[in-house]
Parts: structure tokens; C-alpha cells; sequence
């Protein structure tokens, strides 16, 4: 068996809003290679892009949490947004000056927290492409859907900050890894890597649509059996408002799975296990 | 907006930006063509691939962030940030219904954080 692994878990907005499913998937399929996640208290907003449009003072709310993270006693943390990973990566790269850690302290000694080394912020696909050979050896049930992914945006770049060793920014292929692991066909349909549009919807909500439109539009009907997202805005914009894109146009409803809950298919645990109905499993 | 004097007015964070390709002005759109007046800061997706490919390194994230500070936000933007001052997230998260939800899910209960912490966390004065 595996080394048991504890780590801390920033869930998000989004997850918390509407997303309990990812949650789920996430440690069901984290749970099955032995790495157990411990939920950080009291979370608030990781701070971008609202917070940080607004104030530089953003960077304190990030401050917090990383602080919540090292209370938990584990060193690193597991995100499953690509605007939580990034922002938390960046503000934890700003907090490594002296100056600027020490203020971040003064303002969270009021409520017994502080932030002393670096703690590591991994995004599920990382922690996931890290694991592949655990992973591997769990997979039961290989699948047979072509699937058209779309890679979070916010987990690869800026590369210099959130890119690997040998890994393409533009074009990154840790997700294709594990998505072909469980047997799957990826479907090349030019938009693995053109953002899904959700972190523009506050601002313009039309253009947002119009970009998960042009997703649909490359992987409906015979082209794939599901489109499947690794960050909780994609799977906003893709599942949740794909009800507003495809009103005029039904032809183009397409199926958006998670990552965690197609491995999960495929290492064979119930679709109830994996936040899906029955119904809603492909 | 002052124009970054790095930037050579290349285009290539035009190409890369899937905003533009929607027809929607970025503010690559103000790289490209400093007299432009039809584009917006806050029209962004956070994909950072403007970022990425633009060959002098300009902080076009950090830019557009800087000017996001200085003009009046979008009513979608203004009201995050009032909730998030408010509440400590930006999207609407109310305890009883996330508790709710985490049962139902068999996930571990999770507290909110006391409503006041992110603007005595954001009051440099205290």
C-alpha cells in the first residue's frame, strides 16, 4: 500500500457555493491512493481577480489563508480552482520578503495566526500527475469515451511562476496524462488549451457565453461524449451556464464531467461517491 | 493609461487573447494601438496567455490590475467586493445552506469565517 499522506484543502468559492460534487470526487479519488485531505476553517475569498482589482491589500486575504493552511500542521495545501492556485502561488511568492510577511503578521496576530515558511499550494491536476503511476495501478475499468478537456488556464501560467520543468505553458499536457490513464481517447479539437470564459462573466456576461459557445460548438454531437474540466470556473461556465448558451441551439448540449470524477469511474467507485447521479453518469 | 514603454506594439498578445476573439477589446487591444479607445480593463479572463507570449516581458497583468484601481468597476466587479467585504467571499455562501449541502454530501462540516474578519483583515489602520 501507499505511504499515508495528509494534506490541507482550500475549497473556494465556487466549491462551497455549488461544487460540494468536486469536493467529493476529489477525495474519493485522492482517498483511493491513500492522501487524506483536512479542510481549512474558516476560509475566506483567496482574492483575485475581485479583491485584487480593488486594493493591493488582496494579498493579506491570501496571507490568511495560507495562515489557516500551516495551523492545520500539514505543508501542503490542495486547491481545485485555477484562480485560488494562482493567487495563493503568487501572494505566497510576495510573502517570502521580509517586509512584507511581517506585515502580513501584524495584521493576522489578532487572531492568533501568523505565516512562517512557505507552505506548498498544489492544484489537484499536479498532485494527481505526480501520483500517475498510484493512480495507474487503481484503474479497474478502463474507459472508452472520447473526451474534449479543457486545461485551467490559471494552474500553467504565468509559467515562470506555475509552470514545471519541460512543461509548455501554452500547451501543457499533465491533464491529457491523466485523462489517457483511465483509457479514455482525447479528442483534438484546437480548444484544449483556449479558456472557458467564467472569470469573464462578471464584467461581460454575453462574450462570457460566447466563449463557452465556441467549446461547444468544436465537441457536440459525434465529435466527443463529454467535455471535462479541471477548475471549478470552467465547470461553472460549461455545466451550470451551459443552459443560457444552448437555449436557442439544443443541438449543441454537451455533458461536462470533472477530472476527479472520471478517474474515479475508472478506478470503479460508485457514481454516488463521485458527487453524479446515476442519471447524470455518462 | 500610460503605455509601457517596453512594448514593442507586436500584436502577438492581441492574437493570444480569447477575449478579442469574441469580439471584446482587452487591454492588449491598448498595447497594440495606444490610441485606442474602445477597449476595457476589466474585459479579462484571467488566462494569463497575453502574459505568456509577450516577447519584452511586460506586466500586462500587473498593468491592468493597476488601472482596475484606478477606474469605477463594472456593477458585477462593485458588487463582489461589497459581498467580500461583507461576508469574507465574494460569492454568496450562507452557513445553513452550506451545511446543508456538505451533509447531504457526507463532507465534513466547514465554519465561515465571523463576518467583519476580511475588513479588519483589509484596515491597516487597526
Amino acid at each position: 500500500m501507499y505511504p499515508h499522506t495528509k494534506m490541507a484543502l482550500y475549497p473556494g468559492c465556487l466549491v462551497l457555493q455549488r461544487m460540494p460534487a468536486y469536493e467529493r470526487a476529489s477525495r474519493a479519488v485522492l482517498q483511493a491512493i491513500d492522501i487524506g485531505l483536512e479542510i481549512v476553517q474558516q476560509p475566506v475569498c483567496c482574492g483575485a481577480p475581485v479583491a485584487e482589482s480593488f486594493s493591493t491589500d488582496w494579498i493579506y486575504l491570501a496571507a490568511y489563508n495560507l495562515a489557516r493552511v500551516e495551523q492545520t500542521g500539514h505543508d501542503t495545501v490542495v486547491t481545485l480552482c485555477g484562480s485560488c492556485t494562482n493567487a495563493l502561488v503568487r501572494a505566497g511568492r510576495a510573502l517570502q520578503a521580509d517586509d512584507v510577511r511581517a506585515e502580513a503578521n501584524r495584521r493576522l496576530a489578532r487572531w492568533g495566526l501568523s505565516i512562517t515558511g512557505p507552505v506548498a499550494v498544489k492544484h489537484l491536476v499536479r498532485l494527481l500527475v505526480e501520483r500517475e503511476d498510484d493512480l495507474r495501478a487503481r484503474i479497474v475499468r478502463p474507459l472508452s469515451f472520447r473526451v474534449a478537456l479543457t486545461n485551467p488556464c490559471q494552474i500553467f501560467r504565468p509559467g515562470d511562476l506555475m509552470g514545471v520543468a519541460g512543461e509548455d505553458p501554452m500547451a501543457p499536457r499533465a491533464m491529457r496524462r491523466l485523462v489517457e490513464l483511465t483509457g479514455a481517447e482525447v479528442l483534438e479539437y484546437g480548444g484544449e488549451d483556449e479558456c472557458c470564459g467564467a472569470t469573464l462573466y462578471l464584467a461581460a456576461p454575453k462574450l462570457s457565453l460566447a466563449l463557452g459557445r465556441r467549446k461547444l460548438e468544436a465537441t457536440h454531437g459525434e465529435k466527443a461524449d463529454l467535455m471535462l474540466q479541471g477548475c471549478g470556473n470552467s465547470q461553472l461556465l460549461l455545466r451550470r451556464f451551459q443552459r443560457a448558451i444552448v437555449r436557442d441551439d439544443p443541438a449543441l448540449r454537451q455533458k461536462a464531467l470533472l477530472l476527479p470524477q472520471l478517474i474515479g469511474l475508472a478506478m470503479g467507485l460508485p457514481a454516488g461517491e463521485l458527487g453524479l447521479r446515476e442519471a447524470h453518469a455518462p | 493609461m500610460k503605455h509601457p514603454a517596453a512594448c514593442i506594439q507586436c500584436g502577438l498578445c492581441v492574437e493570444a487573447c480569447p477575449v478579442e476573439k469574441v469580439g471584446g477589446h482587452a487591454i492588449v487591444t491598448f498595447l497594440t494601438n495606444p490610441a485606442a479607445d474602445d477597449y476595457s480593463v476589466w474585459l479579462c479572463s484571467s488566462c494569463w496567455r497575453c502574459h505568456e507570449v509577450c516577447p519584452v516581458n511586460v506586466d500586462i497583468y500587473g498593468l491592468m490590475m493597476a488601472q482596475r484601481r484606478r477606474e469605477d468597476p463594472p456593477a458585477g466587479y462593485r458588487d463582489a467586493y461589497e459581498r467580500l467585504l461583507r461576508t469574507g467571499w465574494a460569492l454568496a455562501i450562507d452557513q445553513e445552506m452550506l451545511d446543508q449541502m456538505r451533509a447531504d454530501e457526507g463532507l465534513e462540516a466547514l465554519e465561515l469565517p465571523p463576518a467583519d474578519l476580511v475588513e479588519a483583515l483589509l484596515d491597516d489602520e487597526a
